[in-house]
């Protein structure tokens, strides 16, 4: 793959990494461009470049087989299918792709094998929150940050608790913010990771929540609310987060709405009748609260 | 089909086996080697089969492909084959050409009608030395033509069968001079286009024993088989890696002027190997690169490009155009301005190929488009009027993933300003704009969502144009209208970085906290 990223650099004369640095540049800075250094590194810009290629690039690769499968039907004397099968063939052998995400070993053989395959294995989703991990592994680990009240009790009272989140390291950490520093300084993660995303989904997102029934008390323009969504708890280490975070687990379903405890304050909260609850209930696998 | 009783079965199994199992092995076999071709990716050999003297009698008599159970009767009778001829070089009585002649005929049939031919037996049985005997000075034409037919042939197969020609090599090239008869000269290099065809090594040889200069030359006249077959060799020879057997023909007299003629004039079989020609040329040198292009030769490539229908013809010529496009756009723009929405005009071309059925030429033709596009305002404003944008957007949804990356690329460059200076480039918010209205957007969210590494980062590209650039900030709306966030929210865990950060900026830049909430 980096072929095509070195080819294509080749004929400009700031390359890539010139690039991103030219993005955040003093010069550029100081020439008044409002250069947006989004996150820490620039932006790399759709910039138009020529592409050159030379004569044994993989890039003529479909085109050079052509001509000598071309020329092969004088001595093999293949029909016109048998040539197309081989074309595919051919191209298909060579063109196995690793799958992108981090620590997966599979190769695939086409982009139709790579969508199957990702929605099999790397669609783990939180039934209660919806977010979507690509690893069982990670889902897991999710939900006992972000619904287990009983990981939060653990994590008050100073045990280890955050995972690191590569696979093997095995390092376990008192705070969100530690294991975070952690990912950043061992593992090279950018500091814009956010493994819990802090910011408010989309409103397609929401809609989409909605749609399926994840038990829900308010309306949707809450800002506060929406983002502590279906007893999700934040990274407090503080007593004071402690309860309010176990208020809202053990009090949110089972209460009517219109009785409220500490952060919930919305206008016109939907009231959802207890019996719908304790259904939706057996179905999400992290809420250890009370039953009815 | 026999299904009259088994008995009947039994006693035709090899007759009705022939077609079906004859032709799986076969396949079987052509996939095999096609696959080391694919491999090597230089070997375009070609078995002679028909005499460059038009010597027919052959195939008419013993027509049909020889089934495999037959391979070791035929390995038995190379072998024998070589004895016999063994023994006719080594008489001196009368009749001793006569003999020679016969001997290397039947090996030469032998080598030529089979499928498979015995190479292996020949070379075991000691076929080299005899044949390069055969081609010493004096020799009858008959002998010369003979012998070098058995070492095209012999040359065609796997790499070590190629190799085991170096003993022969001088002699080959010392038959291609103006002196040797015509039949003889293009056998000989037939074969030295089948050793050339072999690897950047045997290239260097041949090119150090000083095969290009006669080489070169054979195709100086106007028309005929030499013509055709010595391009083709010549193509071989020049193909690099390494530029300096360019760099040899171009300085060879009159040479680009006969490429140029034969390109203007000349039939489509000869033609496409003086297009091979020219690909490499391209390529690998700049100086011929110039005096082709003061030569006319981009009218002469559009022209082909219009009125042929031979994807033979049209792969290295397509590429041709493209490789001069890639290195002189001044070039081109001059050709634009003249001749604009014509058939013969680049666009208008290129157009045709984008629409041809043939894979090769759709993604070539993208490409060329992207180096169109990558340049001053005015050549993207002359594709974006024409008939390639609609074209442009139903590629990018319907065609296979290489073809789309490039239309991915014409697409985008069509709408940024090629940068004069630091920064971000400028936007052409007319061209983002029809482009997006054209229904682009599903086309570049699938790239952002395919494992390749290119692909993805043009579609974050891209979507980035589109949340800064579109008008009254309808950009965010319309890539999550696509699921734009959700191809992005997948880079959280993807084991690049740059696309992680890329993706996570975008996402918080134009999809933060405050994002949905006036709605």
């Amino acid at each position: 793959m980096f072929n095509y990223l070195f080819h294509s650099c080749q004929e400009t004369k700031t390359n890539y990494f010139e690039f991103l640095l030219l993005c955040s540049s003093p010069e550029a800075m100081a020439m008044g461009m409002a250069v947006d250094t989004v996150g820490e590194l620039g932006f790399p810009y759709w910039n138009p470049i020529r592409r050159r290629f030379s004569p044994d690039s993989p890039f003529f690769a479909s085109g050079n087989v052509e001509r000598e499968l071309l020329a092969k039907q004088v001595a093999l004397d293949l029909t016109e299918d048998e040539i197309n099968h081989l074309q595919k063939f051919v191209e298909t052998e060579s063109r196995r792709i690793s799958c992108p995400i981090v620590g997966c070993p599979v190769r695939l053989k086409s982009l139709d094998h790579f969508e199957d395959h990702y929605n099999a294995r790397h669609t783990a989703s939180c039934s209660v929150c919806s977010r979507v991990y690509p690893t069982s592994r990670l889902l897991s680990i999710h939900i006992s940050e972000a619904h287990d009240s009983f990981f939060q009790a653990k994590v008050a009272r100073g045990y280890d608790m955050y995972e690191c989140l590569v696979e093997g390291c095995g390092l376990k950490f008192k705070s969100y913010k530690a294991r975070h520093r952690h990912l950043i300084d061992k593992h090279k993660f950018p500091s814009t990771f956010e493994f819990f995303k802090k910011t408010q989904l989309s409103k397609k997102r929401r809609e989409k929540l909605q749609r399926q029934h994840v038990p829900r008390l308010k309306h949707e323009d809450d800002k506060e609310a929406a983002s502590s969504d279906a007893m999700e708890v934040e990274d407090k280490s503080s007593v004071d987060g402690l309860v309010s975070a176990l208020s809202t687990l053990t009090t949110s379903d089972t209460t009517p709405s219109n009785v409220s405890f500490g952060r919930r304050h919305g206008r016109g909260l939907t009231f959802v009748p207890r019996s719908v609850h304790k259904e939706k209930r057996t179905e999400s696998s992290s809420a250890p609260g009370p039953t009815n | 089909m026999a299904d009259d009783g088994s008995a009947s079965n039994r006693r035709d199994p090899i007759k009705s086996s022939v077609g079906h199992v004859a032709g799986q092995r076969r396949r079987q076999q052509a996939v095999t080697v096609a696959k080391e071709r694919r491999e090597l990716l230089v070997r375009a050999k070609r078995l002679c089969r028909v005499g460059t003297n038009g010597d027919v009698e052959d195939s008419l008599v013993e027509n049909e492909m020889m089934i495999d159970e037959e391979q070791p009767i035929l390995e038995a009778q190379a072998s024998k084959s070589v004895e016999e001829l063994k023994s006719a070089v080594q008489y001196q009585g009368k009749g001793a050409m006569q003999k020679r002649v016969t001997a290397l005929r039947e090996l030469r049939r032998l080598l030529s009608k089979s499928e498979f031919p015995p190479v292996e037996a020949a070379l075991s049985a000691g076929a080299i030395p005899l044949l390069v005997q055969c081609l010493s000075f004096g020799s009858p034409d008959e002998q010369l033509l003979e012998s070098a037919w058995c070492l095209t042939n012999i040359a065609a197969g796997k790499p070590e069968e190629t190799k085991a020609l170096l003993p022969a090599l001088p002699l080959l090239i010392a038959h291609l001079g103006e002196k040797s008869s015509t039949p003889v000269a293009e056998q000989c290099a037939w074969a030295i286009g089948n050793v050339a065809g072999e690897g950047e090594d045997l290239r260097n040889v041949l090119l150090s024993q000083g095969a290009l200069p006669p080489l070169a030359r054979m195709i100086f006249p106007d028309k005929g088989s030499t013509v055709r077959t010595a391009a083709w060799a010549l193509s071989n020879l020049i193909k690099g890696p390494e530029s300096k057997a360019a760099a040899q023909l171009v300085k060879v007299d009159g040479i680009l002027d006969a490429i140029l003629r034969h390109l203007k004039k000349t039939d489509e079989e000869t033609a496409t190997e003086i297009a091979w020609i020219i690909v490499y040329l391209s390529a690998l040198s700049d100086i011929a690169t110039s005096m082709l292009l003061q030569g006319g030769i981009l009218q002469l490539l559009i022209e082909r490009l219009a009125t042929s229908s031979s994807l033979q013809l049209l792969i290295p010529v397509l590429r041709s155009l493209g490789n001069f496009v890639a290195v002189d756009p001044k070039a081109v723009l001059t050709i634009l301005i003249r001749e604009q929405n014509t058939e013969e005009s680049i666009i208008g071309v290129l157009a045709k190929c984008l629409r041809s059925e043939h894979r090769v030429l759709k993604k070539e033709a993208a490409w060329v488009l992207s180096n169109i596009a990558a340049g001053s305002i005015e050549h993207k404003r002359m594709i974006h009027s024409t008939e390639v944008m609609p074209l442009l957007l139903r590629l990018l949804s319907t065609s296979p993933f290489d073809i789309r990356k490039e239309v991915a690329y014409v697409l985008g460059n069509l709408c940024v300003e090629s940068a004069a200076g630091d920064g971000k480039p400028g936007i052409i918010q007319e061209h983002l704009v029809s482009i997006v209205r054209g229904g682009c957007l599903p086309g570049f969210i699938e790239l952002v969502r395919s494992p390749d590494i290119e692909a993805a980062r043009l579609g974050l590209q891209f979507i980035e144009l589109v949340l800064r650039g579109m008008p009254n900030g309808e950009g965010p709306k319309l890539v999550e209208g696509e699921d734009g966030i959700d191809a992005m929210e997948r880079f959280q865990f993807h084991e690049n970085e740059e696309l992680r950060v890329m993706a996570n900026s975008l996402v918080d830049k134009y999809f933060g906290e405050d994002y949905g909430i006036d709605e």
